[in-house]
């Protein structure tokens, strides 16, 4: 499966039970990112995805049933137990430090980042998107 | 450190104590624009008052809030006060710009500053000069390990990204780089990227801390709150310290000292770092059985190179150092 997150430059993703933060662009990036792919949420990342109803399936345990090209978006949950099923990252990082009490602890160093690109958010001057692969 | 857990919740009590009668604040709503004649004169607000002694209320019908305890500075540039729940009350929210600055104390210190944090109090150019404010305890002081080398920043209470302030004195206080960019700079970037984002107003109140007459503050509470979706986006209360590791501050004056300038610290021995956090410990320390291997460095030589490195000294096994 693929994974994205979004994190601060110390590799947060919440603080205090809440997103460290938000932007629509990145958003409508991933999705876009995604074409056709199907994209597993849980029931807190649902209010971001808004605006895209019919793309997402929403699953609070979306990470345990993900298949091989599901696409999860993870904002609140700890992936390292299923390193073994994830072929694909995709980082957005916000290029911004925030206050984080959890933190994307996962270990890169047997993936190949192979993708790169900066764009500006709806309120991020520039978010970096990263895409790695096993 | 119990003791001293203790004596700081009570030191933080009896400055909120002496601290807030000063700092009433007037929440009509309105922006205030001459911040020189801000001073207070009507109450409106149950602005926290902080005791040592467990929730009530005071003769006037205000609900008195407890810190029960802040713990001492170890390696966290904040701790969470009350599990991050801020000392506001539904008195206190409003969905309109505001700003209020406390007026300073008897000894020229910053009091307490309340904002309803929008897109109407933000900035529309860049921050101005603002080296002309002496904030109490202000000394210049420089060490190479400091990010951008100097000790001590003119910290916003409230960051210029959120209201706009330049050079207010009421907003301005003496505080380490350490305080200015690892403890307060998060949240004022959670803040002004969720308003950005949403247009919606965040409560924001910044008190600094004191400890007597000393003109350092110890440290600052900053509390923050979504309004429109309840505090589902922006919630937190959190003391953040006006502390820089590897440097001794005495808060009375401002004055400092490297912490390696101990005897002990230039004595050349073994110590063990953490990699992945950049913490150093004495071998014995018990921070060091549950660090992960591959963190774990043994070396040798002096606590005062291992600091100019970029090491900070344990708050516990190093405390003191």
């Amino acid at each position: 499966m693929t994974i994205a997150v979004c994190i601060d430059d110390k590799n947060g993703m919440m603080f205090n039970k809440r997103r460290q933060s938000r932007d629509s662009e990145l958003i409508r990036d991933f999705v876009e990112l995604c074409g056709d792919g199907k994209i597993l949420i849980s029931s807190f990342s649902e209010k971001l995805f808004a605006d895209f109803q019919d793309r997402v399936t929403v699953d609070d345990s979306f990470l345990d049933g993900a298949e091989e090209d599901d696409i999860c978006f993870v904002e609140n949950a700890d992936v390292t137990p299923f390193a073994e099923r994830i072929n694909k990252i995709i980082l957005y990082r916000w290029n911004r430090h925030y206050p984080s009490d959890f933190k994307f602890t996962f270990d890169l160093s047997g993936y190949t980042l192979t993708e790169s690109k900066d764009f500006e958010g709806s309120s991020h001057e520039n978010i970096t998107r990263e895409v790695y692969v096993k | 450190m119990i003791k001293n857990k203790k004596l700081l919740s009570l030191i933080i009590a009896l400055c909120m104590i002496f601290i807030l009668p000063a700092c009433e604040l007037d929440i009509e709503g309105e922006k205030k624009t001459d911040k020189k004649t801000s001073s207070v004169t009507t109450v409106t607000s149950s602005v926290p008052k902080v005791t040592s002694e467990g929730p009530s209320v005071d003769s006037d019908g205000n609900i008195v809030y407890t810190i029960n305890s802040v713990p001492e500075f170890t390696s966290e540039p904040f701790v969470a006060i009350n599990n991050n729940v801020p000392y506001f009350t539904d008195a206190d929210y409003m969905t309109k710009a505001y700003e209020s600055y406390g007026d300073l104390d008897s000894l020229g210190r910053c009091t307490v500053t309340l904002a309803c944090v929008c897109k109407e109090t933000m900035p529309t150019e860049k921050r101005g000069n603002i080296s002309q404010v002496k904030p109490t305890g202000w000394q210049t002081a420089k060490y190479d390990f400091v990010d951008g080398q100097y000790l001590y920043n003119r910290c916003h209470l409230i960051g210029y990204q959120l209201t706009a302030e330049n050079a207010n004195k009421q907003n301005l206080i003496t505080g380490t780089r350490y305080l200015n960019v690892d403890g307060m700079l998060p949240f004022e970037n959670m803040v002004a990227d969720y308003v950005k984002e949403t247009n919606n107003h965040v409560m924001y109140r910044v008190t600094p801390i004191f400890d007597g007459d000393n003109l350092v503050a110890r440290g600052v509470l900053m509390e923050g709150y979504s309004v429109e979706d309840n505090g589902e986006g922006v919630c937190f209360n959190v003391y953040a310290y006006n502390n820089q590791p590897g440097v001794v501050i005495d808060y009375a004056t401002g004055k400092s000292r490297l912490a390696g300038s101990t005897e002990t610290s230039s004595e050349v021995r073994e110590y063990v770092v953490n990699t992945n956090n950049k913490k150093i410990h004495l071998p014995d320390c018990d921070s060091v059985s549950s660090m992960k291997d591959s963190n774990k460095k043994t070396v040798t030589g002096t606590l005062e190179e291992f600091i100019a490195q970029g090491y900070i000294p344990c708050g516990n096994c190093l405390k003191g150092a």
